[in-house]
């Protein structure tokens, strides 16, 4: 199968030389097939949200290159990107302009990559359209196109921002813990959503979740970072197999073995300085 | 009467102002202060080009586009050169003040002997009127004034029209969501520095138009006619969302024109009872403070009383 996101030993390091530099990302080498459904978790602060940027673009890398779809993409601003690239984000501001309709947003997003002229935004076409979608939805938002996105409850702003990254098909769909700021209801409802979305649409897709049921019901790879860096990668049967315990497992041996390597540290030091 | 009408007309022209500053203060949500800069560049480029007797349409054309210009500049500053947009407009503003004077060669330019939109509304009026005067409302009015009014509301709708119609276009509805959330512009492929260059350009193209037709209707453009005007278009729209609660784009472009026009009229009739015009700059200052701090004071107020 051919290769849709290829990574080659990224490495970012935020505020180099101060007292807050953090090498959130240390070399990380990845390979996501077309068509795969990639979990990535990971403790606070480890690099997942880090790992989502550096491949939509949000900021440059100071190392390694990114491929998507076959083309070099390192060096191309995060809109150019998005071109290739649909998005969710854990914040429902961040993926929705608030003041605007549900119609308007989707006409922005129904342009995702495209040049954007002069027509109007929203032909009758277009309307019909984005009705059509959002009835799929059965939250009866399909009545309230023209109301402003910013008065629906997160998780409704999620749905339809998942509908808006996927408009036009993306190459790769990154979420970023696009639930963990809705109540349980909500969140398994988004979580449908992505589920049939993905598999409707066959999107490769790289999700971000703090959620250990998520990371063992969804998916078809699954990939644990630590400290800027990719310690685990499970994919096909193991994958399938693996229960909320065997990750919580993986999790301790990574901290167990820290703390060894920090207690010998600790006591190299001891013995030498 | 006459007074009334002036202030009507003056109105209009300072509604393209007032959208100008709309865009880049409410759509971008930055203060851009070019404008104080870009309304006499527009008023000094028509002015020098209608004493060289060219014709008016093209000349108030032609400050228009160099207000897009001076946008654009500011643009480009705070977007490719990380200036910060106070700042940027500060900068073209003050090189603005330059610029303007060595357009016009001196620091005013009359015109009283050329033909302009004004000596255009003097010779319609009086085919219109058959006269130089014309009864209103039980008053006698210049008929240039009416014929100039009666330009400027078609002039400020015109524009207006085309301004909405532009921000329902695929490029200006992506402008306007990258103003209220650039984050999502960016994740859909828009690239929201050079949407804030366009909106900054259109801006101050509208405040320079409206300086070209204001030095039009006066007869003269100035150096100086440029102080203080972004706050006026702030008065202008703070009084025009209080009218509207302009929340939907019509409203919030339809408020602002009532807002300036409102606006003048009241300062109209407060310097007629008096007050000394040198206090007019305090007195929009302290109002445009007073509005913006109000909102925030009754909120503070109602979250105290409900806790
Ligand atoms: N823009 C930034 N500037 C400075 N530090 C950042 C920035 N983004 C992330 N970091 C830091 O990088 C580390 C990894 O963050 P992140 O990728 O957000 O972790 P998470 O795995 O929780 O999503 C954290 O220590 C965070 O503080
Ligand atoms: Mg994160």
């Amino acid at each position: 199968m051919s290769v849709m996101l290829s990574l080659n030993a990224i490495r970012k390091t935020f505020n180099p030389g101060t007292a807050n530099e953090v090498r959130a990302l240390r070399g990380v080498s990845l390979e996501i097939e077309a068509e795969s459904f990639v979990i990535v978790v990971g403790s606070n602060g480890s690099g997942k949200s880090t790992l989502l940027n550096a491949v939509a673009g949000s900021f440059l890398l100071d190392e390694g290159s990114i491929t998507i779809a076959g083309q070099e993409v390192t060096r191309w601003p995060e809109h150019r990107r998005a071109k290739l690239i649909g998005r969710v984000f854990q914040n429902p501001f961040s993926g929705t302009a608030p003041a605007m309709s549900i119609a308007e947003n989707f006409a922005v997003a129904a342009r995702r990559g495209q040049p954007r002229g002069l027509s109007w935004a929203l032909s009758h076409r277009m309307h019909a359209a984005i009705r059509d979608r959002v009835q799929g939805l059965r939250s009866g938002m399909d009545d309230r196109l023209d109301n402003a996105i910013g008065s629906l409850s997160g998780g409704q702003r999620q749905a339809l921002t998942l509908l808006m990254a996927t408009w036009l098909a993306p190459k790769l769909l990154l979420l970023d813990e696009h639930t963990a700021a809705l109540d349980p209801k909500s969140a398994d409802k988004v979580i449908e959503l992505t589920r049939e979305v993905v598999e409707r649409q066959r999107l490769t897709t790289l999700m971000v979740t703090h959620s250990m049921q998520q990371a063992v019901n969804l998916g078809d790879r699954l990939i644990m970072m630590h400290k800027g860096e990719v310690f685990s990668d499970v994919r096909g049967a193991e994958k399938k197999r693996l229960r909320v315990d065997d990750l919580l497992a993986r999790f301790d041996a990574v901290r167990r073995r820290e703390c060894l390597d920090d207690s010998a540290a600790e006591l190299l030091r001891k013995t030498y300085v | 009467m006459n007074l009334l009408l002036g202030a009507w007309t003056i109105g209009l022209i300072m509604a393209l102002l007032a959208v100008g500053v709309f865009i880049s203060f409410r759509v971008f949500g930055m203060a851009d202060i070019t404008v104080d800069g870009s309304i006499t560049l527009g008023a000094a480029v028509a002015a020098v080009l209608l004493v060289r007797g060219i014709n008016p349409v093209l000349a108030t054309l032609c400050g228009f586009l160099a207000g897009m210009v001076a946008g654009t500049v500011t643009g480009v500053m705070c977007t490719r050169l990380r200036i910060n947009p106070l700042l940027a407009g500060i900068l073209t503003m003050t090189a603005l003040y330059s610029v303007n004077l060595r357009i016009m060669g001196k620091s005013n330019v009359s015109l009283a002997s050329a033909r302009s939109l004004g000596s255009w509304c003097e010779t319609w009026g009086e085919r219109w009127f058959h006269g130089s005067q014309v009864p209103v409302a039980g008053y006698v009015a210049a008929s240039r004034d009416v014929a100039m009014l009666a330009a400027m509301l078609i002039a400020v709708s015109f524009v207006s029209l085309l301004l909405y119609a532009f921000f329902k276009t695929q490029l200006g509805t992506a402008m306007r969501a990258a103003g209220d959330s650039p984050q999502m512009v960016r994740a859909l492929g828009g690239s929201v520095e050079n949407y804030q260059v366009i909106g900054l350009a259109l801006s101050n193209g509208l405040v320079a138009l409206s300086g070209a037709l204001l030095a039009q209707y006066q007869g003269f453009s100035d150096a100086q006619m440029g102080i203080g005007m972004v706050v006026w278009g702030l008065a202008s729209i703070i009084i025009g969302e209080a009218l509207t609660g302009g929340h939907s784009l019509g409203l919030a472009i339809v408020g602002s024109i009532m807002g300036s026009v409102l606006f003048r009229l009241v300062v109209a009739l407060v310097l007629r009872w008096g007050l000394n015009p040198n206090d007019l700059k305090l007195i929009t200052a302290v109002f445009v403070l007073v509005a913006l701090v109000l909102p925030r004071l009754l909120q503070r107020r109602k979250a105290a009383a409900t806790a």
